[in-house]
């Protein structure tokens, strides 16, 4: 036992690849936080005015609150006064061509493996599958492939900062809806001061021809990012939406505080895939990123459906439930997890389903794998309002230990007031079992490849919920805590 | 009223689904004509409690004790500290059931006791709350290696609230076994602590609510896992008609150091109106990487496969369902080993479940 913990441990410890830093000229809007910040990021955006009055309006609104302290993790206080809340690249944004993207920039989504290069490539080969990338640099998105064929097919895909100017009835109209601007402490802080982020809106009928793809990556020292994405799939569209995120080893903390928003109309599916994998910090807990992140669908219209698929493996602090709220008749809710903690790493992830809709529907998958020091807490809600008839839910919470020095926690909240529903919940912590080893090694597997496929096993039914391309890095990714796990 | 300002608010997680305007009200109900209620066919102690005051005539104390008693730090806890009852048994000794009624004619009522067991002992406890006001209860329990005790309380006051707060440090061996049956038209609030202190030791922790008009119940349970090859078991039955709501939150800890520890939890609600309300938190903590922890939650209405066999087979709807709930319910209250006091449970939970359905 004692050789398969230390194999586990040397693979959970691998290094964090993401780490480096570029060296990029950029603006900063001046340290701090105050009307004056909110009034310079919104000038810097060339943004109308009520855009910046709705900024404002949240701004106020924020400094009344107080941030949320229910969730099972121990935040250090926040100097929200010391850090930069707008970084720009000195590069001009508004890009000919993605050859003038800074070549820093550019090497900087090389090593991250973002294929904008490799697309623009793969665009003319036939059959090739096609991703469009919009890359978020500190507060400024960079790049935004595909623009051209998505406008053929009537999907608008652009920054947000972008979409503001150019399509403002579209994004007045939904902007707060979902995350309304006091939802939370996090969220309100986001509102007044979001940088940028990802708009997209699929017209009624149109299955968007490709995946849409944006990568965060946080760069700049004492720079807190705060995107914000809002996605609309109108009548019987359909949109997958792939999103990942990493910054460079820091000694500090920094904080990530994003807002998506996702609408579903009448018969309308939207597919939401996250691979987070922000600095977690090092092994003594000394840097990294803190997620405070709040994600929610609106699934508004009848039969329409939103999926959520995250694996977790980086941040300091993770505080993020991604929630859907089944208003529609028949609409469906799903949400798959998997979250991976190690060293001193803290997760508080979970969902939230709300059922508004006559025989909406939802699933939860969630598989927690603690390892280190760490501390890995599902929390979640499902929640069925009177009105709501012929509800099903399914809840599935399992917890992997890997170590003794872990804890692995499970909230689940349950909330029915309609008799016709059918909730189910079911959790189970356990590490791997001497039977499954023993079973897997007398098939000659040795014990690293044994475990591996029991931990593969554990997390398979959120893996392949991913979509292929991100289906590959999330296997490297778990890999660096799976390959080896033990019980 | 001014007595519940220093509770905790429902912002407060462990307080969310605490009806804490219902026990204000509770303590403000009128004075109300001091009800009867018998006691089981069972020899050893009585005792009879008046807004928690013992009536020295109907009592018969026995082994049991009068005594100052503190009552801990816990919001509800500790305003019962002051004169309470006492049940101490050294090792192997091994007393008849005790027998506790609590009537409750007005305002607030507070009261504590503790129940000790040295090493091997073995006693029973039966606690039956009825009348109307507030019963305020604190109790705390420690059992000494393989000590067992058997607990079974039902709240069966018309109207009021009845508030239990529960220490129980279970040692090596040692079992503790508690059923709740809720099946009066009070609210309450059964908020326990209870930690398996010694190698072994056992815990099952659960009952039955049973809710109707605008009744609110809940129960908030928290088990620790402190040391190693313990077993908890926390078996929480809900039944929620009308407009009323029950609320079941049990948690199980397992700390650092526990390992082999098998924890249970089924929660299970059962919807008989759709004004209704079941909300459940079956949670889990656990820091030890050898343990086997499972829960359960279902909520819902009657299975209609079940309810059409029964029909099937002559039997009318109304006793289909009524024989279907009280299956449900048995779940829990069946966890009761002593015959005469199971037999006393179920037919309070009938009672109940016809005069509901």
């Amino acid at each position: 036992m004692a050789t398969k913990n230390a194999e586990a441990l040397a693979a959970v410890s691998k290094k964090y690849e993401w780490g480096f830093a570029t060296e990029v000229e950029q603006d900063f809007a001046p340290k701090g936080l105050s009307e004056d910040t909110v009034r310079y990021i919104s000038a810097k955006k060339n943004e109308p005015q009520w855009m910046l009055d709705w900024r404002l309006k949240a701004y106020r609104q924020w400094l009344e609150m107080t941030p949320p302290d229910w969730a099972k993790l121990s935040i250090p206080p926040i100097d929200y006064q010391d850090a930069y809340y707008y970084a720009e690249p000195k590069q001009k944004k508004t890009l000919a061509s993605l050859d003038e993207l800074d070549p820093e920039i550019r090497r900087t989504y090389e090593k991250l493996g973002i294929p904008i290069e490799e697309q623009k490539v793969l665009a003319g080969v036939e059959g090739a599958r096609k991703v469009a990338v919009d890359a978020v640099f500190d507060s400024v998105s960079v790049a935004t492939t595909f623009r051209e064929e998505l406008k053929a097919a009537g999907v608008i895909f652009l920054s947000i900062s972008e979409a503001i100017r150019e399509y403002p009835d579209l994004v007045k109209k939904w902007l707060g809806k979902v995350v309304p601007q006091h939802d939370n402490y996090f969220a309100t802080l986001n509102s007044a001061v979001f940088s940028d982020g990802t708009f997209v809106y699929v017209p009624a009928g149109v299955r968007c021809p490709m995946e849409l793809s944006t990568y965060f990556r946080i760069n700049a020292e004492n720079t807190g990012q705060f995107e914000r994405t809002l996605i609309v799939a109108d009548k019987g569209a359909y949109v997958s939406y792939l999103e990942g995120c990493t910054a460079p080893m820091r000694d500090e903390n920094q904080l990530h505080a994003a807002v998506v928003e996702l609408v579903a109309l009448d018969d309308a599916e939207i597919k939401y895939s996250t691979v987070q994998n922000w600095y977690p910090g090092d092994e003594n807990g000394v840097g990294g990123i803190y997620n405070f992140v709040t994600k929610r669908a609106l699934c508004q219209g009848r039969n329409s459906k939103v999926s959520w698929t995250q694996v977790e493996t980086g941040s300091a602090i993770t505080w993020k439930y991604p929630s859907c709220v089944l208003a529609g008749e028949n609409s469906v809710g799903e949400f798959y997890s998997v979250a991976v903690t190690n060293h001193r790493q803290q997760a508080d992830t979970g969902t939230k389903m709300i059922h508004l809709g006559k025989n909406s529907r939802s699933t939860i998958v969630s598989k927690g794998i603690s390892a280190g020091r760490s501390d890995n807490t599902y929390r979640g809600l499902v929640r069925v309002a009177p009105t709501a008839e012929g509800v099903r839910n399914f809840t599935q919470c399992d917890s992997l230990l890997l170590g003794d020095q872990c804890g692995a926690h499970t909230v689940p909240y349950i909330e029915v007031k309609n008799p016709s529903a059918q909730i189910e919940h079911e959790a189970t912590t356990s590490k791997i079992s001497e039977d499954q080893l023993f079973y897997a090694m007398s098939r000659g597997l040795d014990q690293e490849a044994a475990v591996a496929l029991i931990v593969n096993g554990f997390a398979r039914e959120v893996l392949q919920q991913l979509p292929m391309e991100f289906a590959v890095e999330a296997q490297k990714l778990l890999g660096i805590s799976l390959e080896g796990s033990v019980g | 009223m001014t007595a519940v300002f220093d509770l905790p608010s429902t912002r407060e997680e462990a307080w969310r689904w605490a009806d804490l305007g219902g026990l204000a009200a509770a303590a403000a109900l009128a004075p109300i004509a001091r009800p009867e209620a018998d006691f089981l066919d069972l020899p050893g102690a009585r005792l009879v409690f008046v807004d928690g005051v013992l009536d020295a005539e109907r009592s018969m104390l026995r082994r049991v004790t009068l005594q100052a008693l503190e009552a801990g730090d816990h919001p509800l806890g500790r305003r019962a500290a002051g004169q309470g009852w006492s049940l101490r048994l050294d090792a192997e000794a091994a007393a008849d059931p005790v027998q506790i009624i609590h009537i409750a004619t007005s305002g607030e009522s507070h009261l504590p006791s503790e129940i000790v067991l040295g090493d091997d002992a073995v006693a029973e406890v039966v606690e039956t709350f009825v009348g109307a006001g507030w019963a305020n209860r604190f109790t705390r329990v420690s059992l000494g290696t393989g000590a067992r005790l058997m607990r079974s309380v039902r709240l069966l006051q018309p109207a009021g609230f009845v508030s239990l707060r529960e220490e129980a440090t279970i040692g090596a061996a040692a079992s503790l076994v508690t059923i709740f049956l809720g099946a009066g038209g009070q609210g309450s609030r059964i908020d326990a602590t209870l930690t398996l202190a010694g190698d072994g030791a056992f815990v099952d922790y659960g009952g039955a609510l049973l809710t109707r008009d605008e009744q609110r119940q809940e129960c908030a349970v928290a088990v620790h896992h402190a040391e190693p090859n313990g077993t908890s078991r926390q078996v929480w039955r809900a039944v929620a008609a009308d407009r009323s709501q029950a609320s079941l939150a049990a948690r199980a800890e397992v700390a650092r150091h526990a390992q082999k520890t098998d924890g249970e939890q089924s929660l299970r609600g059962l919807l008989l109106d759709r004004t209704a309300t079941v909300n459940l938190k079956p949670e889990l903590e656990i820091f030890a990487d050898d343990v086997k922890c499972a829960h359960g939650a279902t909520v819902g209405e009657l299975d209609a496969r079940a309810l059409f066999y029964l029909e099937s087979r002559g039997i009318p709807p109304a006793r289909a369902e009524a024989l279907l709930t009280h299956a449900f319910v048995a779940d829990a209250i069946g966890r009761i080993g002593h015959e005469t006091v199971r037999d006393a449970f179920e037919a309070d939970a009938d009672a109940w479940l016809e005069a509901a359905l």
